[in-house]
């Protein structure tokens, strides 16, 4: 091993923030971390309209749902970035590489978000609904005040999953060259030429941290007392 | 842009059906890997020994939580540092991108199907495998012939996500060149301009391989358990439900 030459401070800079400081340019782990939870945040709100329509009684919202997610769900994520970096510029429209992955991702995760919030709705007991409309709640209110308050902590578990999986697709952007961690690290590697071993540990290392780190956090979101004491005050 | 579809019963079409052929080498030589991994960690999990659980336990988690293209990048790269010095030149010759895309995706998918096992052998009921010991079955008799059919049969519907899933990241192993379907629809982007077509043909070769996997799960899932769902008239257990 001879991690020394791989844990330069210039290095580490490279891999934390790719050239933010010398020319301006976000890349390396900052990068990789607002792609990640950006496509996380966007996505949860997608897949909830997704899950919410699939949800529904009206058959067509239901149906337009469940033929999208299982569309998206049958087509490798890198495919997908592929359609969205090539396809756009082929008809006369620009797309930066990052706004390609970014929506590539967001769409990808929001189908699977969509089963997952799908999945938490349906797990609500059927006499939970039956008592909150015979207790006089509008169908709305129902909604709002019964199901998605269990819905939510029902769903939690596959969606840490899921985040940690969109997290970890980030790294399909080298493939169309955007500078994230992955890219850098292949950059380091090439640059070094004798240290894959180090190199790639690294990078996995780094990765595994941050996913450590984001499942943690979701976790503490389990913890029902924990979460009303944060976030509602109770 | 005027598209032209005719390429793809040309030449082009003749390089996505050899991707398609790949594509589908990868994905079986995976999925036997990885079952065979998932089942041997998955059940050393279950068991809980202390001597294995921290290995275990470090392989499952590390496995899951980095990207499996990085891992992929990994073996490859330093697959000339692990192997012993005669071996590695001999798999130079012959080429050595596709063994490593085998390796890495069957130890990252390998962790997932460990967690299923795992959760599959935990929900048979402990007095089944305590009744079988004391019938006087061994250890490897009553695991074989009592609890794992029980307790893959409950696996069935996670295990075949998983395989959809290998199929998806097998497009994966064209970042160190292996020439599957979606390598070979960036050939035919750099080569002939007509990326658009090949594209939309691989994603639908894609959609149709992942659909006919999921159907086919479906089919083994509701043969499975038919049986046992008739005979106590419960509904299978651990469906999407």
């Amino acid at each position: 091993m001879q991690l020394e030459r791989v844990w330069t401070a210039a290095n580490w800079e490279r891999l934390l923030v790719g050239d933010l400081f010398n020319k301006g340019v976000m890349g390396g782990l900052l990068l990789t971390l607002v792609l990640g939870v950006s496509s996380i945040v966007i996505s949860t709100v997608l897949g909830g309209a997704l899950g919410a329509m699939r949800a529904s009684p009206r058959r067509a919202l239901s149906i337009a749902s469940g033929t999208y997610v299982q569309i998206f769900r049958s087509v490798p994520l890198l495919i997908l970035i592929f359609w969205a970096y090539f396809f756009p510029p082929a008809f006369g429209f620009e797309i930066s590489k990052f706004s390609s992955v970014l929506l590539a991702l967001t769409l990808f995760t929001a189908a699977y978000v969509g089963e997952i919030v799908h999945g938490g709705i349906r797990s609500v007991a059927q006499g939970q609904l039956e008592a909150a409309r015979a207790l006089g709640m509008s169908p709305l209110e129902t909604q709002l005040k019964i199901v998605l308050p269990q819905a939510f902590f029902n769903m939690l578990p596959a969606l840490t999953g899921r985040y940690i999986v969109s997290l970890k697709n980030t790294s399909l952007a080298f493939l169309i060259g955007l500078a994230d961690l992955t890219e850098i690290g292949k950059q380091i590697g090439a640059r070094l030429m004798t240290a894959p071993i180090e190199v790639y540990l690294t990078l996995l290392v780094i990765y595994f941290a941050v996913n450590l780190g984001l499942s943690t956090l979701m976790r503490l979101l389990e913890d029902r007392g924990r979460f009303n004491r944060i976030f509602l005050r109770i | 842009m005027k598209l032209d579809w005719s390429i793809l019963w040309g030449e082009a079409g003749l390089l996505i059906l050899q991707g398609l052929v790949v594509t589908l080498k990868l994905s079986a030589c995976v999925l036997a890997l990885a079952f065979l991994l998932g089942l041997v960690f998955g059940t050393l999990r279950w068991l809980g020994l202390k001597a294995t659980e921290p290995l275990c336990w470090l392989y499952v988690e590390f496995a899951r939580n980095t990207p499996p293209v990085v891992q992929i990048l990994f073996w490859y790269f330093s697959a000339s540092y692990i192997l012993p010095g005669w071996l590695f030149l001999q798999l130079r010759d012959v080429g050595y991108e596709f063994g490593a895309a085998v390796v890495a995706l069957s130890i990252y998918h390998g962790a997932f199907v460990a967690e299923v096992v795992r959760a599959g052998l935990g929900s048979v009921p402990s007095g089944q495998s305590d009744s079988a010991r004391a019938l006087g079955l061994g250890f490897f008799q009553s695991l074989r012939r009592i609890i794992l059919p029980q307790a893959l049969r409950i696996t069935v519907p996670p295990l075949v996500n998983e395989a959809v899933s290998i199929i998806k990241n097998t497009s994966l192993a064209m970042a160190i060149g292996v020439a599957e379907l979606t390598y070979q629809y960036k050939h035919i982007d750099i080569f002939d301009f007509r990326g658009i077509e090949a594209l939309a043909a691989v994603t639908v070769i894609y959609v149709v391989l992942c659909t006919l996997t999921a159907g086919f799960g479906q089919l083994l899932n509701v043969r499975l358990s038919r049986h046992v769902a008739v005979r106590r008239g419960l509904r299978p257990i651990l469906t999407s439900e």
